[in-house]
């Protein structure tokens, strides 16, 4: 896809159904770009050409008959996180776990893009298991960010961020279990959206902890978010936790008149912490643009906000430890061939071919899990995540989102830790089950962008878009600007 | 954590660890706690945990064994490390 194609994704789809634009020339060139960018880049694990470029033949065959129906996303390139399975396509999670495992079937998000005409181009890099921010943990390649490449791109679902931002890609799909999609698309300066808990099926997707996870979008506007969502969303009896609600259409027009109607409320807490100038700069100019359009602004008092860290810390390392193990060497994935024993075995295929980020967190899950802590570390978590629900309850009496920068940090060089609390804001919605979106604000000093993030009620996404398409207008973030790569 | 319940915790959580490896480990997991332990001054006895934030429903169905095609028997099995016939082969369970 060129990057100087500067028209949305419903135009191009319906530019490749009339005819106008080939299908195959898109996919052609979206390959090309990658070939250019990816080497440097390294957001891909994995490239489907062959088969994209057949399935974009089929489209330019289809529109050749006058009958044919199009999908939203007909001849749409779309890149996945290598945790969602599309069937007979490898699947790793980036673990050397799963390095030759294939995948029996399509994740109902799949499904629904493939029923929508998209074609899959590529699995992107991520953190193995998805557990970590900076996709430096996967097994087999360090992703770089597109704006300046010795920072991280953020993570888990880095190598989904890097691949929109640097317009090799326009759409992709990411995994959100405490910030995942987010924080790598607000440190790539692209539009990165989690749905509130249980409107789009996980079925298929590698679980890392189950009552956070919720699958994320990527791309350039929230218009394009929006209608990823409408296409994914929708009941699934094989997701037990998925809503019973039928599909919903989010695609809205610009209307800034909502940020008159709405009341948007700033968690006092935020100055609590130590927020990097540059990210408070831009949040302090965020806020007075909103003022400026008749916004009404409120201080919001959640208390409990400074424990969330440590309760996401508890509750998704117990998650872990229960949730990986089910990768035991002998229905799939590795098996060691230095076993003695079948504990021996378990054990080393184990040990041999997961990292240490996900080891010390099944290792700190067990513990928690324990008889011994079970109730002073776990339990008590979750009476915890109890409070903090409760008064974000009280919050959104007074207010109709949450709105604040996406992260503390700005993106840190490769090598180098973020903090325990660097993403806060983003696990909150987690911990809630709330829909959450980041949208690019500005650049920082250093040329990385910075993003502001917004946070609805549960089941509140489609008003959330809303406020975000408005946002996203008065910004001013030039969405047209690539990286120099 | 003490090194004892680190040995205990990687036995149940069958996780293989060297003794360099066992260093790390202890030194990281007793940070993670350090850093949870903030948790532990909230008195908060009087609230309900929370395991899921939506209500969590029983999806029934009926109790039909459904024929499986072949090909999906193959694709499952062939993920296996070792099989045999239509079954995966594991080493003794219970030692004699």
């Amino acid at each position: 896809m060129s990057r100087k194609l500067k028209i949305n994704i419903t135009e191009l789809c319906s530019k490749i159904c009339s005819g106008e634009i080939k299908c195959t020339n898109i996919i052609k060139s979206c390959f090309n770009n990658i070939k250019k960018i990816d080497v440097i880049v390294k957001a891909f694990l994995r490239l489907n050409e062959e088969c994209s470029l057949v399935k974009a033949m089929q489209v330019d065959n289809k529109v050749k008959c006058e009958t044919s129906k199009y999908g939203s996303l007909e001849g749409i390139p779309i890149a996945i996180k290598d945790n969602i399975m599309i069937k007979n396509e490898t699947m790793t999670s980036a673990s050397k776990y799963l390095e030759n495992y294939i995948s029996p079937y399509d994740a109902t998000v799949i499904e629904k893009l493939r029923r929508a005409g998209a074609i899959f181009i590529g699995k992107t890099n991520m953190d193995e298991f998805a557990m970590g921010g900076s996709t430096e943990t996967s097994a087999y390649q360090k992703t770089l960010n597109p704006w300046n490449t010795e920072y991280i791109p953020g993570g888990s679902s880095g190598g989904s961020a890097a691949a929109v931002s640097s317009g090799m890609v326009p759409l992709a799909l990411g995994s959100d279990t405490g910030g995942s999609v987010r924080q790598p698309a607000s440190f790539c300066g692209v539009v990165g959206y989690k749905a509130s808990y249980g409107l789009i099926s996980r079925y298929g997707v590698c679980a890392l902890a189950s009552s956070f996870d919720q699958i994320g979008t990527f791309s350039k506007t929230v218009k394009e978010a929006a209608l990823l969502a409408s296409i994914i969303s929708g009941k699934d009896y094989r997701d037990p936790i998925c809503e019973p609600l039928e599909q919903i259409n989010y695609v809205q027009n610009i209307d800034l008149n909502i940020l008159k109607m709405v009341k948007i409320g700033v968690p006092k807490q935020i100055f609590d912490y130590k927020i990097d100038n540059e990210i408070n700069e831009c949040f302090n100019m965020a806020l007075n643009k909103l003022r400026l359009e008749g916004t009404n602004i409120i201080e919001i008092d959640i208390p409990s906000y400074k424990y969330v860290p440590a309760l996401y810390k508890v509750i998704m390392c117990a998650e872990v430890s229960a949730n990986i193990a089910t990768f035991d060497g002998i229905r799939y994935g590795y098996k060691t061939s230095n076993g003695t024993n079948i504990d021996d075995e378990y054990s080393k295929s184990r040990a041999e071919s997961l990292g240490y980020e996900v080891k010390k967190r099944i290792l700190f899950g067990t513990y928690i899990l324990s008889a011994a802590n079970y109730y002073k570390y776990y339990c008590h978590a979750q009476k915890v995540r109890t409070l903090f629900m409760n008064q974000i309850a009280t919050a959104y009496e007074k207010c109709d989102f949450i709105f604040s920068p996406s992260t503390l940090q700005m993106p840190v060089k490769i090598g180098d830790k973020l903090s325990e609390e660097c993403d806060i804001f983003l696990m909150a919605a987690n911990i809630a089950g709330l829909p959450g979106i980041t949208i690019p604000y500005s650049f920082s000093n250093s040329g990385i962008p910075v993003g502001m993030h917004f946070m609805g009620s549960h089941l509140s996404d489609k008003k959330l878009f809303q406020v975000a398409n408005a946002f996203e207008k008065i910004s001013g973030f030039d969405i047209d600007k690539y990286p120099n790569i | 954590m003490l090194k004892s319940e680190l040995n205990d915790v990687a036995f149940v959580a069958k996780i293989f660890i060297n003794d360099v490896e066992k260093e790390r480990y202890l030194k990281s997991i007793n940070e993670m706690l350090d850093y949870v332990k903030i948790l532990l001054e909230l008195d908060i006895n009087n609230l309900e945990p929370t395991i899921h934030v939506t209500k969590l429903r029983n999806i029934w169905r009926e109790d039909v064994v459904k024929k499986c095609s072949n090909e999906v028997i193959n694709q499952i099995l062939n993920a296996a490390p070792e099989k045999e016939g239509n079954f995966y082969k594991i080493r003794k369970v219970i030692e004699s």
